[in-house]
């Protein structure tokens, strides 16, 4: 995917959620969100990792949460009013995400995606698809399934 | 009803007759001369070539007519029923399976068939000379001195069976069944009258034939000659209840010499628009007892929706929950009445769903006598494999994955357990080993039990490999006593078989057996006798997805422990506690009974604002180990619907699952095997 240049995809384009993790905003496609929660009370789960935020109830379905900030190790800022869970569903489980704040949905030309800059804040790369530039805003967009690969998470519980 | 629907129909039903085959050639075995028997795997061949054929399934239908072929001399009695000949036709039946589960996972057929054809057809050729000779001396009517039967349509094969037919006071019948001009799928339409008319007689001809019959290739209508005992106006309104014909016309035929030229032409007609709907007729039961009559009211189900349905009582019971809690907290009376009743109505709802959800073990134990004749030859075994309580019921997802463990359980039985006839004879005891395999019910577990009488396992050996294998150190093995010490053989790496052959011993099966039965939420265990045999036991819970659980709260949170690994609740002060070497115990009623403090387990952050002066200890056990937990309170028992974590978090074996509590929170279930 870091060849995507413009003679292929010229014209087309990526829908995004747009949400915010402290100062940076991220993109997550709109094809693997369910939907998106308002925060709600979790229970813990004991010896999982501290990025595992614990279980919520949604709806009768008992999924994880995942503290996308502390995945990243990005600063523990508290949650507040604006905080939100957005439930992706991957392969065939569902999984919520903790965000700051879910900030709009967009649409993106895929021309205007970059591949990860070598060197880039915290974020191990393998997690990011590329950079969106929008006017002058940096989108990083995430590869969800990077992210909640099992066999990783296993690794670092 | 399109041909998917038909598919689904055709998987079922093939693979319950090739079930059905399975047990007829077993018992054939063991009875070549029962003709009931050859009569059943004929009609099951019969069957699924019928079948096989309208589905398209050519591989299949061209097995079974080669089977039918074979099976037809050996019921007429011009072929003896010789182990070659048994042994041929599983090898039929394993191909057949492999075929239907080809078609069920979507893979196309490519098994190659022909060599098997081929000895199907050597069978036939080589018994062509020695049945000629058998049928001239055993012959009692030539065709030739057949008498003339009423219709020209019969060769001479058929008329012969209808003399012999009729000798026996069966009635032939000539059916013409018309179809509906607008009928799209004649051929499984024909297939069906085919059938509803094969579980009253026999059917000797069709016209056209049954092959065009089963690929459609026919105007509306087509005939049937059958041999039956059965009723003329029972066979009509049997044919009629088929969907889409039109019209039944019936002829008797006679076979009276006298009457060649004038049919009897007493012919019943039923018209389907006058008729709206089709009187129920007595079920008269005239097959002659190797008929399997399956007229038991069912119906199939697809088991997702049976889950949905698990699932949505589930919530029910939820919501129920948190509707007590909202009566208890705003003093609603009148609520907690209503609520009773919506109580009871869901218990009866949930036992309902619980019962639709549980399967005979019969499903399971059904392979196993093939299994134990093919592992017995192999290994020159000598071995009466005996089945009781293969009706108890069990949950379907139970029934799914007890499979495993059992076979291991048998093979290790037959291997190590009987031990060959030469073994035997020395021990005294018969060539023959007997295993058991039993299933009952008790209270509201089931257990299942594998018994050999074979030479029972000594603890000595046991100990001694367990050492040399790093199993146990020698320490340990000090202390363990004889029940302990067989418990060993369930430990990871642990293998005593002498040489390790293609059956057992590689070390991994007992673990992973106990394994599968702890994560089905049951336990196995051993008895055990030198020189007289053993038995592993398993308990397994009658269902899995609601369970009876204790709710116990840490500070703020609240788990959930299943009831089935509590023994008691007990209270106590805190300076009951004692330490021996570091570990705290209690003294329970004189016993050392060691203690875990649940928050230290879970990191549960203490809750310091109170410094309580009794504590409580649930007392659980998980096999044959037992342990107190001390938590902060215990909230009530409370039936909860288990849910799963989700893959993510599978690998946390302490949790059996989640459940949701009647407030909307979400508690974690222990799973006690794991935290011990």
């Amino acid at each position: 995917m870091a060849e995507i240049k413009e003679e292929v995809n010229n014209g087309e384009e990526l829908q995004l959620v747009i949400f915010k993790l402290d100062q940076e905003e991220y993109g997550v496609e709109i094809t693997q969100v369910q939907e998106i929660i308002r925060m709600m009370e979790t229970t813990r789960v004991p010896k999982a990792p501290s990025y595992i935020k614990g279980v919520i109830n949604l709806r009768g379905k008992v999924i994880p949460v995942i503290d996308l900030k502390k995945r990243f190790g990005l600063c523990d800022c508290a949650l507040d009013e604006q905080s939100r869970i957005i439930v992706v569903e991957v392969d065939d489980f569902t999984v919520g995400i903790v965000v700051d704040c879910v900030a709009e949905v967009l649409r993106i030309g895929t021309n205007s995606i970059e591949p990860t800059p070598p060197v880039f804040s915290d974020l191990s790369e393998e997690y990011i698809k590329g950079v969106g530039k929008l006017e002058n805003r940096l989108l990083i967009l995430l590869d969800i399934n990077k992210i909640l690969d099992i066999e990783e998470l296993e690794k670092a519980g | 009803m399109d041909m998917s629907d038909y598919m689904s129909m055709f998987l079922d039903e093939s693979r319950e007759n090739l079930q059905n085959l399975n047990q007829c050639l077993l018992d054939l075995e063991k009875n070549p001369n029962n003709l009931a028997l050859l009569d059943e795997i004929f009609r099951v061949a019969h069957t699924l070539k019928g079948m096989s054929a309208t589905m398209g399934f050519t591989t299949v239908a061209e097995l079974t007519h080669e089977m039918e072929n074979v099976l037809d001399k050996l019921r007429k009695g011009e072929m003896p029923v010789v182990p070659d000949v048994v042994d041929i036709l599983f090898q039929c039946l394993d191909t057949l399976e492999t075929l239907i589960t080809n078609i069920t996972n979507g893979v196309e057929d490519s098994i190659d068939t022909s060599a098997l054809i081929k000895k199907l057809r050597s069978m036939l050729s080589m018994d062509a000379t020695r049945a000629e000779v058998a049928s001239s001396l055993a012959e009692p009517l030539t065709t030739e001195e057949e008498p003339f039967l009423l219709t020209d349509e019969l060769n001479e094969f058929e008329k012969e069976v209808i003399t012999q037919a009729r000798g026996k006071g069966f009635q032939i019948y000539r059916i013409v069944v018309s179809l509906e001009e607008e009928c799209l799928l004649k051929a499984a339409r024909a297939f069906m009258v085919f059938r509803e008319l094969e579980e009253q007689g026999e059917v000797i001809k069709t016209i056209p034939e049954v092959k065009e019959l089963e690929e459609g290739e026919f105007q509306k209508d087509f005939q049937i000659y059958l041999v039956t005992k059965a009723d003329q106006q029972e066979l009509v309104q049997r044919v009629i209840t088929v969907s889409e014909v039109e019209t039944v016309d019936i002829v008797e035929l006679l076979l009276d010499k006298s009457a060649t030229q004038s049919v009897t032409e007493n012919a019943v007609e039923i018209d389907k628009t006058k008729q709206t709907k089709p009187q129920p007729v007595a079920q008269v039961n005239n097959n002659n007892g190797n008929h399997k009559n399956k007229l038991s009211q069912t119906v199939r189900v697809d088991i997702e929706r049976l889950d949905n349905l698990m699932n949505l009582v589930g919530e029910l019971v939820i919501n129920r929950t948190r509707l007590e809690q909202i009566g208890l907290k705003h003093g609603l009376n009148d609520l907690g009445e209503t609520l009773e009743q919506v109580g009871r109505i869901t218990t009866d709802l949930q036992n309902l769903v619980m019962k639709v959800r549980m399967v005979p073990i019969e499903q399971v134990f059904n392979r196993f006598p093939r299994m134990i004749r093919d592992l017995a030859k192999e290994l020159g075994r000598e071995i009466n494999l005996v089945i009781e309580g293969e009706e108890t019921e069990l949950d379907r997802t139970v029934i799914d994955e007890i499979g495993d463990p059992l076979v291991h359980l048998l093979r290790n039985a037959v291997d190590h357990g009987v031990g060959s006839p030469e073994e035997r004879e020395k021990m005294g005891k018969s060539r023959v080993g007997t295993v058991k395999l039993l299933a009952y019910p008790e209270g509201n577990q089931v257990v299942i039990r594998v018994d050999d009488d074979g030479k029972g396992i000594n603890p000595e050996i046991i100990l001694k490999k367990a050492l040399e294998k790093g199993v146990i150190t020698e320490k340990e093995a000090e202390k363990m006593e004889a029940q302990d010490i067989v418990m060993l053989v369930f430990k990871p790496g642990f293998s005593t078989a002498e040489k390790v052959t293609d059956v057992s011993g590689r070390g991994v099966g007992m673990d992973v057996v106990r394994t599968k039965i702890e994560s089905l939420g049951g336990n196995i265990s051993v008895q055990t006798k030198v020189g007289e045999g053993s038995s592993f036991i398993i308990r397994l819970p009658l269902t899995l997805a609601i369970i009876q659980a204790l709710l116990v709260g840490m500070s703020k949170e609240i788990y959930a422990i299943p009831l089935s690994s509590i023994e008691e609740t007990i209270s106590l002060a805190q300076e009951d506690i004692k330490t021996i070497q570091d570990k705290e115990v209690i003294l329970l009623r004189g016993n050392v009974l060691p203690v875990l403090r649940l928050s230290e387990i879970l990191q549960v952050e203490a809750d310091s604002a109170e410094e309580e002066q009794d504590l409580y200890v649930v007392v659980v056990k998980t096999g044959q180990r037992r342990a107190g937990l001390i938590v902060d309170k215990l909230i009530g028992q409370q039936e909860v619907v288990i849910k799963s974590l989700g893959k993510l978090l599978n690998g946390y074996r302490q949790f059996a699952g989640a459940t949701i509590l009647g407030d909307g929170r979400v508690a974690l279930i222990l799973d006690i095997t794991f935290l011990l």
